[in-house]
């Protein structure tokens, strides 16, 4: 349970209380939507463990030197997020904006990169439906992370115009860590996309 | 709402409200004479939409008449549990009537919040007894039966009678390899919904769909299992007495899902060995090496 | 200790009725919506009760409105359509809204001291996700093709396009995906609120045990729901864009594996129906002690078995795939688990009955309700027995032996126990009484026709009659079951048509019952030490807890039979407990 704190802290974190319980709701929930994850990783494990050889006999491997791109890309607008959850902890708003603008960015970048992906692995044969489960676990799977790619560059980009309107300080910051957070999960999850589907 | 005077609590027992609805009350009429209207129309003869009670009683539950050489293992499992379930219900139907009528408002209460540990220990004692004994007969039994009947399939020396379905939208296709012991030549019969089998030889499926799942249920034999499409699956049985019974879908296929009946022909083994002369020979006649489509087996493996 | 922040009490109709964000208001939201398609869900399943009765016969008055095109002839297609639709219903849109989305946004707050939940606006976002995925689920009603079809288990490749082609039952795959959706962001709301917005002095084991059954199933919810999730998105990407997670066959190159489908179902599935019954476990346990005016008998006992039962839900679920040829080892390992299962449920049971026994039993109509959840999950539960057992499952699974077993388990004690809380809570949530006599009438015309209807089920599945089976007539070996069918029909029909006394006394009384005072079960937790109906802000002084919430008949107590969670006992009668000897023969 919350210790007490030292009054200089209670003044200064008003919103101590709220802030963890909105922290434990997110971890939560991103810990809900890594199950969701989980389950389709499930299936590529399933699929892949019963497939004689992968990629099955005549279709094309999946390219490298994109994908590593991206988990590049994607890293470093990680990097720029908690960079900028940092300075919005010590009040700096434009600082806040700058760096988030950047993640919008990069995030973007992110998503122009696998659409020349997508077209790519398409021109070299395989596509979404007629490359049975190897196409299906690819598609499917870099698909459904760029839907949440793109619902995290929404939300930055919201917060990088709610910054320019003044919303938040160093006290009331809490849909920063949220967005935050949500963008480390959506690394997180690409890494293990980049690692299962592009690597391994 | 907040201002809503503080009512005094009624004593313990009295009735908590004196509301009337005229509306429910008419319901209540009404529907009292629907249900003495149903009640007594059972009584009187029966019709297509209403049964009797006399052809409520004919048609007591009965398990389908049993021709297989392990389905009784399964029966007898089936009764040794209803007799247990049966005392423990009896047990605790008891225990809520009595508590209903003899501890009722005018009982004292017995303040117990059972977390002494005589009440843990009588709690674990009871259910751990259950456990054992109860469960614990039934997976005995089980895992040997499992052993020595339903998971022991058949092997080669035993030479059973190897059979492979094709279930498809709404219908059983059956292949025998014929005398030449293998599937997709041309001595191979192909049967749709009818199977023949003959008595005291053990019978090994393999299974598999054209379409979507479906389900292989032989309630005579007291088994079934899943065909899938793109997999296989398998299924062994022995007869034990002639007949002609029915081979049933079990797993929702489609809006015909109820028309996909079978049906399973046991003969002595003379009968069947004339059966199986006469197909190959007719199966022959139709063979036509360029459908792919008819060539549907697959080479077997026990 | 800061104090919770609450939204200012809302001033406009839509604030206060729509867009509300007051978990009351929200909670009879999802109770009212869950009612809606209870109605529904039932109606389905009379009518499928009409053809199975009366082969080929045409629907009374609804055959003439809904099924024209065949003449009021339940047709073979519209059939499949029938019992997928009730089976998703039932789950998703008539037991999670009234148990999980109704009473626990409306008790949790309340019982653990709490103003609100603690993300309010997600809570309002929860019920709204919902009304977007009933939406939808209405929508496939519309779009030509017609609705689902493949079980509410949406096996592939039934529910593929190679099974059931059409939009259709894309947007029930899309309606059921957003109801989880909805399910998990109420979930973590009540999660958080249970683990943050306790009152002081609440640990854990002060809390009802109501809390702790929602709470359960809020955990089961945030976990597992997600793996349905990902089983439809990959339905979803076999159906709308040809993917082949799930198809295949003989016209499919490299194809996936619809046991692969199965697998990430009931891992879902499985938990699910606990999900489903926790809230009622809750509640019951709860129900049982105050109207036997006794302590919850094992209480910790019972919050820890119900634990327990959480996390051996992940491990059982293979017992509904027994026949799908998986290897014996892992077959028989999951027989063994699945028993062992029963062990925690025992353990409830023991619990129950002992709270019972001895007490000072008032047979109020909550009360009558709890009895006959333990009836109905006593006889259900123990007929599971059966079917975890592989040997007889091979001729159980898929008959209508299951039906009878998970509708007695799930749909009869369910269904009971919402209704034990929906007579409970109105008082407090309506601020008036309900009609006696009209709930004593509506739970005898319940128990007895749902105990004669799927009990006859076992017995007509023990006679060999398989699922989802149109016509009774298409076997020779079931066509002499036709009056046992037909005895469930019209027993099923009896059932549906008593209800009439709930309809007309929730109706009457909601808005004309007789006001009701605070506390008149006279219990000792935190919800009824306020007004009924509570304020915008549920406490004016957020209380601070002192007992359990089963403190009846303590002996410390002198001149009432209950006690307050936040109630301090006058000193005066504070002395050295007497325990009563019990007299011989009591």
């Amino acid at each position: 349970m919350s210790k007490k704190m030292p009054a200089a802290v209670v003044a200064l974190r008003p919103r101590a209380k709220e802030d963890f319980s909105n922290y434990l709701g997110m971890v939560m929930m991103l810990g809900s939507w890594s199950i969701l994850f989980g389950g389709i990783f499930f299936a590529y494990a399933g699929v892949r463990m019963s497939a004689p050889t992968w990629p099955p006999p005549g279709l094309p491997k999946l390219p490298l030197a994109l994908p590593a791109a991206n988990t590049v890309i994607l890293g470093l607008s990680s990097w720029t997020a908690q960079r900028a959850l940092g300075a919005i902890r010590k009040g700096r708003r434009d600082e806040m904006q700058a760096l988030l603008g950047a993640t919008v960015v990069l995030g973007a970048l992110f998503l122009g990169l696998q659409y020349v992906l997508w077209t790519n692995v398409r021109a070299s044969g395989l596509s979404i439906d007629s490359a049975g489960t190897y196409g299906s676990v690819f598609y499917a799977l870099t698909i459904f992370h760029a839907l949440h790619v793109a619902a995290g560059v929404c939300g930055v980009s919201y917060l990088v115009v709610g910054a320019r309107f003044g919303k938040w300080n160093a006290a009331a910051h809490a849909p920063v860590r949220m967005w935050t957070m949500f963008w480390h999960f959506v690394d997180a999850v690409w890494l293990v996309t980049f690692v299962s589907v592009f690597v391994l | 709402m907040s201002d809503t005077p503080k009512r005094p609590n009624p004593p313990p027992g009295a009735r908590s409200d004196r509301s009337r609805s005229p509306l429910a009350f008419v319901a209540a009429a009404l529907f009292t004479l629907a249900v003495a209207t149903f009640g007594l129309s059972l009584l009187g003869g029966s019709s297509p939409r209403f049964p009797s009670w006399r052809a409520i009683g004919a048609a007591a539950p009965a398990r389908p008449i049993d021709v297989s050489v392990s389905g009784h293992l399964g029966d007898h499992l089936f009764d040794f549990t209803t007799k247990g379930i049966s005392f423990l219900f009896i047990v605790m139907c008891g225990i809520i009537f009595w508590a209903a009528t003899k501890h009722g408002p005018e009982h004292k209460a017995v303040y117990d919040h059972g977390s002494s540990g005589k009440a843990l220990i009588l709690t674990a004692v009871v259910t751990l007894s259950i456990l054992f004994i109860l469960d614990g007969t039934l997976l005995y039994g089980s895992f040997v039966d499992l052993g020595e009947a339903f998971y022991n399939f058949p092997k080669e020396s035993d030479h059973p009678l190897i059979i492979e379905v094709q279930a498809q939208q709404w219908a059983w296709n059956f292949r025998y390899t014929g005398p030449d012991g293998k599937f997709n030549t041309p001595d191979d019969i192909v049967t749709l919904n009818e199977m023949h089998i003959p008595v005291g030889r053990p019978v090994f499926l393999r299974l598999t769909s054209k379409d979507v799942i479906h389900s292989f249920y032989l309630p005579n034999f007291r088994t079934k299992t899943d065909a899938f499409p793109g997999a296989q699956s398998r299924l062994w049985f022995q007869a034990t007495q002639p007949g002609v019974f029915e081979i049933g879908c079990a797993q929702h296929c489609g809006a015909n899902h109820f028309k996909m009946r079978g049906q399973i022909t046991i003969d002595t083994p003379e009968r069947y060995a004339d059966w199986e002369r006469a197909q190959v020979a007719q199966n022959q006649r139709r063979y036509d090496p360029n459908d792919v489509e008819a060539h549907w087996g697959w080479d077997w493996e026990y | 200790m800061s104090e919770q922040h609450i939204h200012p009490e809302p001033t406009t109709f839509i604030r206060k009725y729509v867009f509300s964000t007051d978990h009351k208001v929200i909670a009879q939201q999802f109770i009212w919506m869950g009612l809606i398609f209870l109605l529904m869900g039932g109606t389905m399943a009379m009518m499928i009760r009409w053809q199975l009765a009366n082969p080929g016969v045409p629907v009374p008055i609804l055959g003439k409105l809904l099924l024209h095109s065949t003449g009021g002839i339940v047709s073979p297609y519209i059939y499949t359509s029938l019992f997928t639709g009730h089976g998703a219903i039932m789950i998703f849109f008539a037991i999670t809204p009234i148990m999980i989305g109704g009473f626990g946004n409306y008790c949790i707050p309340l019982e653990i001291g709490a103003r609100d939940m603690v993300f309010p606006t997600l809570n309002m976002l929860s019920f709204w996700t919902m009304v977007i995925s009933c939406l939808v689920l209405v929508a496939s009603l519309l779009v030509p093709g017609g609705t689902a079809a493949a079980g509410w288990t949406t096996y592939p490749t039934l529910s593929t396009n190679i099974g059931t082609p059409g939009l259709g039952q894309t947007l029930v795959v899309i309606a059921l995906f957003l109801a989880g959706l909805s399910t998990v962001q109420g979930a973590v709301n009540y999660i958080t609120t249970v683990i943050r917005l306790r009152a002081p002095g609440m640990g854990y084991f002060d809390m009802p045990l109501t809390v702790w059954g929602l709470w359960l199933t809020a955990i089961l919810n945030a976990l597992f729901v997600p793996v349905l999730g990902s089983g439809l998105i990959l339905l979803s990407f076999d159906r709308l864009f040809g993917t082949h997670f799930f198809v295949t066959g003989a016209l499919v190159k490299g194809g996936g594996d619809p046991l692969l489908f199965q697998h990430l179902f009931w891992i879902f599935g499985h938990p699910e129906v606990y999900i489903l019954i926790l809230p009622v476990w809750g509640v019951v346990s709860d129900l049982l002690s105050f109207f036997a005016r006794k302590p919850a008998f094992g209480y910790k006992a019972t919050a820890l078995s119900m634990v327990v039962i959480c996390i051996l839900s992940a491990v059982v679920y293979g017992h509904h795939m027994y026949l799908t040829t998986m290897s014996p080892l892992l077959g028989e390992s999951f027989m063994v688990l699945t028993m062992i299962i029963s062990v925690p449920a025992m353990v409830l049971f023991v619990n129950w009955l002992r709270t019972i026994w001895q007490g000072s039993l008032r047979l109020e109509v909550p009360m009558l309700f709890s009895l006959g959840v333990v009836f109905v999950f006593g006889l259900g539960g123990l007929t599971g027995l059966y079917l975890a057992d592989i040997p007889q499952d091979l001729y159980l699974h898929d008959t209508y032996f299951v039906v009878g077993h998970f509708h007695l388990t799930m749909a009869a004690a369910v269904f009971l126990g919402s209704f034990a809380s929906i007579y409970y809570w109105f008082p407090k949530i309506w601020g008036r009484m309900f009609n006696n006599t009209l709930g004593k009438l509506h739970f005898w015309f319940s128990i007895v026709p749902i105990t004669i209807v799927f009990c006859t089920m076992l017995l007509v599945g023990y006679s060999g009659m398989q699922r989802r089976l149109y016509n009774v007539e298409s076997y020779d070996f079931l066509k002499r079951l036709l009056p046992l069918n037909q005895l469930i029909s019209y027993t099923a029909f009896t059932l549906f048509t008593g209800q009439i006394f709930f309809v007309s006394n929730f109706m009457y009384s909601v808005f004309r019952g007789r006001k009701a005072p605070d506390n008149p079960w006279e219990v000792g937790t935190l919800e009824w030490q306020i007004p009924s109906p509570p304020p915008h802000h549920n406490f004016d002084i957020v209380p601070t807890v002192i007992h359990g919430p089963h403190e009846f008949n303590n002996p410390m107590v002198k001149g009432k039979d209950w006690l307050a969670q936040d109630e301090v006992i006058p000193p005066e009668t504070a002395e050295a407990p007497h325990v009563e000897t019990q007299l011989a023969g009591e």
